[in-house]
């Protein structure tokens, strides 16, 4: 355990302060949606905001549209705006792809030179993600609680605790699905570079997926293929509860993943 | 069956990337207490096999050993037992010495005690003020010196140094040598690999030399210098004629009025009778090297 313990701590020291300024400027995007949620509460402007939106695009959102042009539609969009998601995607990916890049450099060689067992090098990875997933989502949840506490009027019509949470348990799996996945990739990979693209190419690509799937009707019988079909923030701000199918889904891709990696590493040449 | 007694068993060792063979059925054993010189070129197999000792490659086929326990299947064990220095050290150069130096004794598993350390820090003349610097604030030198001191500072049984000389200053090189005969002295055992010979001759009891994957050349370091020719220079006190047939294992190199030049191979026994009716004025013997035999497998077996 103190090998682990040194493992992860010497991680998270290097990864420190990306992990930091990446917790902050999300913290702070999630005050500015709700400055502007309430700006836009204050100038009655959310019915103007739904005239100004196309009908075709009202279709393809259906009744969550709705639900999505209030106040409480606009604070929870820091949890699926695309940027929002973009970065946490890209945190994971940078995160998951360490182990690679410690081959490539060499470093590993040595630790794996001192009597330190291979899967400790993927479960430090794990905790790894798992450590900084807690804590940009916890620092999202933060920016949310102080954004509404200092800037948001009391009758807005504030999001409950418990469907932040939901977003946040949702969005904290697709995360750790997407490490998993990284992860595996890596451990199949010779080049920080290359783990990087095949997976960031196959984010955008389940992400579109998704998209395309939702908007387009012939679309959606793939769509089911992408991690990102079980993120569900529309349903979670229509009201309804956080699902188990979704769950259950992204854990099993994630722990099945975080298990092909365990494999992979054990079996591959450590060589740069 | 694997030797509990050898420092290092290796047996039928095989290692190939694709249709490329870096290793061919390897086989040697190293002593304990031994200092072993593992040469070779350039992508002989010297650094797969070594990779293969520490379980960071895995072997196409055949077996290796440190202290009887097998690197692939109970390699935490053989791994406790090593110290080790890479030709190519990966450290991050936002750490500091000292960071990198604790990482490595917590992830080593075993007590470092301060005075062998401080001891080892001194020996390399590495002050505190260097150790609190980041790395990339380090010569080439001395990340040489710190992987050094990692690979030295648990005091492990086997170390396994792959050129650890290279880019040492004089001074520091005698240092290292002289860290390697205390450690010879404490029965450790060491397995390096070096490109430089003199050191070679200087610091180790036997060698292998490797050549595409295969010992070429296995023999302790006197062994391995009576192999080499001796080269003698006759000056004799008048012009001398060449005899038509020379005792075996003579060959001219040079002859001058005055002087010859000789290649000699194997014992010099038979040179005093040979020069016993000639009119000898001065006899000088250059001394072999092993540069001169190891260069020579070096050629053989790169073609």
């Amino acid at each position: 355990m103190t090998v682990l313990f040194a493992l992860v701590a010497q991680s998270l020291r290097r990864v420190r302060k990306f992990l930091l300024a990446a917790g902050v400027l999300l913290a702070g995007f999630q005050v500015v949606l709700i400055l502007q949620a309430n700006s836009i509460q204050a100038s009655s402007s959310f019915a103007q905001m739904g005239n100004l939106v196309p009908s075709f695009a009202r279709e393809v959102l259906g009744p969550s549209f709705v639900a999505f042009l209030t106040f409480k539609g606009i604070v929870c969009l820091g949890y699926f705006h695309p940027v929002v998601m973009g970065a946490l995607i890209s945190v994971s990916l940078t995160l998951a792809t360490i182990p690679v890049m410690e081959i490539e450099t060499g470093f590993i060689d040595l630790v794996l030179a001192r009597p330190v067992a291979r899967h400790w090098i993927v479960t430090r990875s794990i905790l790894v993600a798992l450590i900084s997933t807690v804590y940009l989502l916890a620092m999202m949840a933060i920016g949310t609680w102080i954004g509404l506490n200092y800037y948001a009027a009391k009758d807005a019509g504030w999001p409950s605790a418990g469907l932040i949470g939901s977003l946040a348990v949702n969005l904290g799996l697709l995360m750790l699905c997407w490490s998993a996945i990284t992860l595996a990739i890596g451990c199949a990979c010779r080049r920080r570079g290359s783990a990087g693209a095949i997976s960031g190419l196959l984010a955008l690509a389940a992400y579109l997926t998704d998209y395309i799937g939702r908007a387009w009707k012939p679309a959606e019988s793939v769509a089911w293929l992408s991690p990102f079909r079980y993120y569900t923030p529309f349903e979670l701000v229509m009201g309804s509860a956080l699902s188990a199918k979704s769950l259950y889904v992204l854990g099993g891709i994630a722990v099945g993943a975080f298990a092909l990696a365990y494999l992979l590493y054990s079996r591959r040449d450590i060589s740069h | 069956m694997l030797s509990g007694s050898a420092a290092i068993s290796i047996r039928g060792l095989t290692k190939c990337y694709g249709k490329l063979i870096a290793v061919d059925r390897l086989d040697l054993e190293v002593s304990r207490g031994e200092v072993f010189g593992f040469l070779g070129l350039n992508g002989a197999g010297k650094t797969t096999t070594i990779r293969i000792l520490l379980d960071l490659l895995r072997p196409t086929s055949g077996s290796a050993a440190v202290f009887g326990h097998d690197c692939q299947s109970d390699s935490l064990k053989a791994r406790s037992a090593v110290g080790y220095l890479p030709g190519e050290m990966g450290i991050y150069s936002d750490s500091t010495g000292h960071e990198m130096l604790s990482f490595w004794e917590r992830v080593g598993g075993r007590i470092v005690s301060s005075e062998h350390r401080r001891n080892l820090i001194e020996r390399f003349e590495l002050s505190d003020r260097d150790l609190s610097r980041k790395l990339r604030e380090y010569s080439t030198g001395m990340k040489r010196k710190l992987g050094l001191i990692q690979a030295f500072q648990a005091d492990p049984l086997l170390l396994i140094l792959d050129e650890p000389t290279e880019s040492l200053d004089p001074l520091m090189q005698e240092s290292f040598y002289e860290l390697l005969a205390d450690a010879r002295n404490r029965g450790r055992t060491v397995f390096m690999s070096s490109h430089v010979l003199p050191e070679v001759e200087r610091v180790c009891d036997r060698i292998a030399v490797l050549a595409k994957g295969k010992v070429v050349l296995l023999s302790s370091v006197e062994g391995a210098r009576k192999l080499a020719s001796r080269r003698v220079r006759v000056t004799f006190q008048q012009e001398t004629s060449v005899p038509a047939h020379l005792p075996q294992g003579y060959e001219m190199i040079d002859v001058k009025p005055r002087t010859w030049i000789l290649r000699v191979t194997g014992q010099l026994g038979s040179l005093p009778s040979f020069l016993a009716a000639l009119p000898v004025a001065d006899l000088a013997v250059e001394e072999a090297r092993l540069e001169d035999v190891l260069v020579k497998y070096y050629r053989d077996g790169a073609e």
